[in-house]
């Protein structure tokens, strides 16, 4: 029984992090970083070397429970994928001719979503083009249009929330969240073009 | 690269649900239906959602150094004490979790083997281990209260976590999950009548996933007030392996 209830608690934990609990989110970065930072640190890294590699991991272990390619098999599964994407990690950064600036691509393959079957590579890397240009522009973004789309779409807050905290109308949030989501697009294909 | 300004809320939406997976099982077929032979519409879908999942991991991206500012300093003495010509040791995870668990398996023992008097008392040191406890995660704020909770049950601290959950009693007083470690929490924390009450409350409800265990520990929380019969009876109802154990030595 108890063995039972343990794994369901890791699929509790695979729902929060979907869900971006921030609570949550924090608690597993803090909790297993000293791990990543000891085997780091040990194989000729530096501090910033293992929060790289950590956030790095952090990310596409992420990534992976959003599109439902990790699955966890026992109690502390989740965390052991994490340490063991960020072990990989740092073992093709001492791979690549002693930190020689090459490009990692062994692991980011997985970052794409699996969402959608891409059909070939070469798609894939139009949708990573564009996801990189979108971040980056994401980042730049105006303050009230970064703050409303991050509620929505990273917290997870409802429309209705939404309006409630600006004190607007349901709709005329909605139409607020088009907008915004209009002007990070354009400023996204902006970048893309000056890139040209 | 007109594909940029031809996407309606309509659509917006319709890819929302889709990269959230609420679709209703009809409007996913035929939503697929339309991406396989619609290549303009799969370009605009694939657009937007590149756009979703850059807003989500860009935020990740700058909680992630918030977080990081919260990580507490570690004492790195033996890393950097170390002598340089010894050669590196590379730290495996399993060996990790399997000296955590023996660890934590010989403190929970070694706390209460000290105690030990009487044959019902030895029996009870050499058994009761406290639940490993529920992994800290929340959502609602009710939950939050109860995880607050756990993080200091977790720690050993068995008066802070039972505090805090009786808060949480009285608006759930049939909730098994609360009344099991309330239950446990009080026999860790040697107070055997409140811990026999909320176990036995949880093992009157038959679908509890935590019933087998709360017959358990109803027997442990017996056998430390010394009353063997109803130990007994206890560790009748529960079907684990310890159970057994300790009943067989009853005998």
């Amino acid at each position: 029984m108890k063995h039972v209830y343990n794994i369901d608690s890791q699929f509790l934990l695979i729902d929060a992090i979907k869900a971006n609990n921030s609570l949550v989110l924090k608690q597993l970065y803090i909790n297993n970083y000293h791990k990543i930072e000891a085997l780091v640190l040990k194989n000729n890294g530096t501090q910033d070397h293992a929060k790289d590699v950590y956030q790095e991991a952090f990310i596409i272990v992420w990534n992976n429970i959003k599109n439902n390619t990790f699955i966890p098999q026992n109690e502390t599964a989740l965390q052991g994928y994490l340490y063991q994407i960020a072990k990989n990690k740092w073992m093709d950064v001492l791979r690549s001719s002693r930190f020689k600036k090459t490009k990692l691509i062994h692991h980011e393959l997985s970052i794409v979503n699996h969402h959608i079957e891409l059909q070939d590579d070469e798609e894939q890397e139009v949708f990573k083009q564009k996801l990189n240009q979108t971040m980056e522009a994401f980042k730049n973004l105006g303050q009230p249009c970064k703050q409303l789309l991050t509620e929505f779409y990273f917290e997870k807050l409802s429309l209705r929330d939404i309006a409630k905290k600006l004190k607007i109308e349901e709709n005329t949030a909605r139409t607020k969240k088009y907008r915004c989501m209009e002007k990070l697009r354009e400023l996204a294909l902006v970048s893309r073009t000056e890139q040209k | 690269m007109k594909d940029y300004s031809n996407i309606t809320p309509e659509l917006l939406e319709t890819v929302e649900r889709y990269y959230n997976g609420t679709m209703a099982k009809d409007e996913y077929a035929q939503f697929k239906a339309q991406l396989q032979k619609d290549a303009a519409f799969k370009t605009q879908v694939e657009d937007v959602r590149a756009t979703l999942l850059a807003i989500e991991k860009q935020t990740l991206k700058e909680r992630l150094d918030e977080f990081h500012l919260e990580i507490p300093d570690q004492d790195h003495h033996d890393i950097h004490n170390r002598d340089p010509n010894k050669p590196t040791v590379k730290i495996h995870f399993l060996i990790f979790v399997k000296i955590a668990i023996a660890a934590a398996i010989v403190i929970g023992l070694g706390v209460f083997w000290y105690l030990s008097d009487s044959p019902n008392e030895k029996l009870y040191s050499e058994y009761f281990k406290p639940d490993p406890g529920l992994p800290t995660t929340m959502s609602s704020s009710d939950n939050y209260v109860f995880y607050d909770g756990m993080v200091n049950y977790k720690q050993g601290d068995y008066k802070t976590a039972i505090s805090k959950w009786k808060t949480l009693e009285k608006n759930s007083k049939e909730n098994d999950t609360l009344n099991y470690f309330l239950g446990v929490a009080y026999l860790a924390d040697k107070n055997e009548d409140q811990a026999i009450f909320y176990l036995d409350e949880t093992t009157k409800n038959s679908s509890s996933v935590f019933q087998e265990d709360a017959y358990f520990y109803l027997g442990m929380a017996y056998l430390k007030s010394d009353k063997t019969k109803a130990a007994r009876r206890a560790f009748q109802q529960s079907n684990s392996k310890k159970s057994r154990e300790i009943l067989e030595q009853l005998n």
